[in-house]
């Protein structure tokens, strides 16, 4: 029995290792790639007739049907098909690249990435994103070349390994039914919440959103965004993190369930204030807050809650794989999604509501007035009233540090 | 007295070489998918494949978050333990009701079958909206969101366990209807013949003939939800994380480390799970059917 059993043992051990030895041999390859056109109209003419795949968030339905109905068609008239791949996280998509690269394919199936933040900059560790191009897009030419937003992912150099796309501002909404006298600072928030237990959550780290709002809870019981410094050290974590880990902990038995649990990420967090079970969310979009409104999702008193201490606003980018197959494609997409026109429908409140990353003052007449024509929304008040007091991101290397001592500090007590 | 339903022979060295050969094309695949897919994340776990920079091979991965890891293994063993359990016991039950032909059981049998083809995560967002807090099944009682037991989320995992044990149940059920429908219902009818009442027909008949198959499919409903994400994922609480939701947690992480720290996690899954079968066939081994 024992000789019979030992012999297939053997035989399984030396299938297993052939395999083994053969990926051992697909080392990553080295790709410090940049682009190898100098010349637009080379990219125009190698574009046609290539499909360019843009991954990116799956759950924003206004994002989805803007890519499917608005910017498809614009892109097709200069022959090129965009394909949107939802995921559910842009790490997704980052993740992705990682494997083909880790596979040796030159012909990668990602073409553009929807990415800011850590998702930018590890994939810029790992040299995955192809740089240098941006200055081809004739559409940068409307952008402000100065503007801080642009120039730095998080405290990333963008160095052209990204094209913009569009701001974003980090906003707390509440209920003005249920909070009649709302809070006019962070630290009053965090005191509201503590004056009414059971009404006030936020989505667990790593969440994007509950991410952010820990960021700005550090600011607010550092003194201010300007007391913590941007570059990441671990002088300033070890001295700057204690004050917000004890705070989040004294706040949590306050919070929805007394801080048993979290919700998992921004969705969930609007489900709970969807269903009344608290009285304010926070949002990366707030465009998104007048349709959740109008179609009876929130409630109808919702409303934008605007911060004394101003709240962090950043940009987000279409990052270019090193190694997609369509990199001509995918520049023609950067580009017409940069244009003044796409820039103008995407800004519409029913369309996306996404703020522009052009800079408007500098615009020819013409292209100026479809900016001023945007309806204002009866919920979210626009960008300059939004960014009003607003503070740049934190370098990138902050978030999963503060995220992982958000883990052991707070949510493992 | 032990009963013997398949009498095992050994074939003669032909008979066994075509049965070899038979099997070979299947076994191939297998061995290169599963060795494939261990081998590389064990290269990852060990440093040995990194996305960019040099190879370093070492540990570091299995000991970034024992924390975490200890706590994942516990909540993930309990969980599928609790599951199979409720899942055994409802599937047999249902089993030996369909089995016995009366009233019902037609129905019992087509509401299994049904179970069976609902995919988990359809499963598992059903469970959600009718168990969550401000779900269906608190708003047609009534209840209020804070005195609603916190079964999404909750720290007993209710709604996690409540979606494997249904989904299971059903599995348990259909494939030891099948068992029960073979020659063992003869075997029960002489039983009864001889005047065994109905509980000791089933303890000293039943239960032994359908043992094999009951253990088979405990061991497949413990592995499945041992190593099962998205239920977990969506009705789970943050922490502590089940295996299968740190693994992926850590998978998407930002950080190039969290890669290989993610395939550690789940070579620990893959090592639970495969102990769990070794003890499966060590148990078999054991009953009366298998000797």
């Amino acid at each position: 029995m024992s000789s019979i059993a030992r012999r297939p043992r053997r035989t399984a051990a030396l299938a297993l290792a052939v395999p083994l030895l053969a990926l051992t041999a697909c080392a990553a390859p080295e790709s410090s790639a940049s682009t190898a056109y100098d010349d637009w109209d080379a990219v125009l003419a190698d574009a046609e007739g290539q499909t360019v795949q843009l991954w990116m968030y799956g759950g924003d339905d206004q994002g989805n049907a803007y890519v499917d109905d608005i910017l498809t068609p614009a892109v097709a008239e200069y022959g090129v098909t965009l394909e949107r791949v939802p995921v559910t996280d842009t790490g997704d998509a980052l993740n992705r690249v990682f494997t083909e690269i880790q596979a040796g394919r030159s012909d990668g199936t990602v073409d553009l990435i929807w990415v800011n933040g850590d998702n930018f900059r590890t994939g810029k560790e790992a040299d995955a994103w192809l740089c240098d191009w941006t200055d081809l897009l004739p559409s940068m030419a409307a952008t402000d070349p100065d503007d801080p937003l642009l120039q730095s992912d998080f405290g990333t150099p963008v160095d052209g390994c990204e094209a913009p796309w569009h701001k974003a501002q980090f906003t707390l909404a509440y209920n003005a039914e249920a909070i009649p006298d709302p809070p006019t600072t962070l630290a009053g928030v965090l005191d509201w919440a503590e004056a009414h237990p059971g009404r006030f959550t936020y989505p667990a780290p790593p969440d994007f959103t509950g991410s952010v709002f820990v960021r700005e809870v550090l600011a607010s019981v550092s003194g201010g965004a300007d007391e913590v410094p941007a570059a990441y050290s671990d002088k300033a974590f070890d001295e700057l993190s204690p004050a917000l880990y004890d705070r989040l902990s004294e706040l949590a038995p306050s919070l929805w369930r007394g801080g048993d649990t979290y919700p998992a990420n921004e969705a969930e967090l609007g489900q709970l204030f969807a269903d009344r079970q608290i009285d304010m969310t926070m949002t990366y979009g707030p465009a998104t807050l007048t349709d959740l409104v109008a179609d009876g999702t929130y409630p109808p008193e919702t409303t934008v809650l605007p911060l004394e201490d101003g709240t962090v606003g950043n940009a987000s980018f279409l990052g270019l794989p090193a190694n997609s197959d369509s990199i001509a494609g995918a520049m023609v997409v950067a580009n017409v999604a940069l244009s003044v026109e796409q820039q103008a429908a995407k800004a519409q409140p029913d369309v996306w509501g996404q703020f522009t990353v052009l800079d408007i003052e500098s615009l020819p007449d013409d292209d100026r007035a479809l900016f001023d024509a945007l309806p204002t929304s009866p919920v979210v008040p626009g960008y300059e009233v939004l960014s009003e007091n607003a503070h740049g991101e934190l370098a990138a290397e902050w978030v999963p540090a503060l995220d992982e001592g958000w883990r052991t500090g707070v949510l493992d007590r | 007295m032990s009963f013997a339903p398949v009498a095992r022979r050994r074939g003669s060295a032909r008979q066994l070489l075509r049965g070899t050969l038979l099997v070979l094309p299947a076994a191939l695949a297998t061995l290169l998918v599963v060795g494939g897919g261990i081998g590389a994340t064990l290269l990852q776990a060990l440093g040995l494949m990194p996305i960019a920079g040099p190879v370093t091979p070492g540990i570091d991965a299995f000991l970034a978050h024992p924390r975490d890891l200890a706590a994942a293994t516990g909540v993930s063993i309990a969980v599928a333990a609790a599951s199979t359990v409720i899942a055994v016991v409802i599937g047999t039950g249902a089993a030996v009701v369909i089995a016995s032909g009366r009233a019902g059981s037609r129905l019992l049998a087509a509401l299994g079958a049904t179970t069976v083809t609902v995919p988990h995560l359809i499963g598992a967002a059903t469970i959600g909206l009718l168990l969550s807090d401000a779900g269906v099944l608190p708003r047609l009682l009534g209840i209020p969101p804070e005195s609603w037991a916190p079964w999404v989320g909750g720290s007993l995992w209710g709604a996690v366990i409540a979606e494997f044990a249904w989904k299971e149940s059903a599995f348990v059920a259909l494939v030891v209807t099948g068992t029960l429908a073979t020659r063992i219902a003869t075997y029960d009818e002489a039983a009864a013949l001889l005047g065994a009442g109905r509980r000791r027909r089933f303890r000293h008949v039943l239960l032994p003939l359908t043992a094999p198959t009951i253990v088979i499919c405990a061991a497949i409903s413990f592995v499945y939800a041992l190593g099962s994400y998205e239920v977990a994922w969506l009705l789970g609480r943050t922490y502590p994380e089940p295996l299968p939701v740190l693994a992926v947690r850590l998978f998407q992480g930002v950080s190039l480390a969290s890669r290989p720290e993610a395939a550690a996690v789940a070579l620990v899954t893959c090592a639970i799970s495969l102990a769990v079968v070794a003890l499966t066939f060590a148990a078999l081994r054991r009953t009366a059917v298998w000797r």
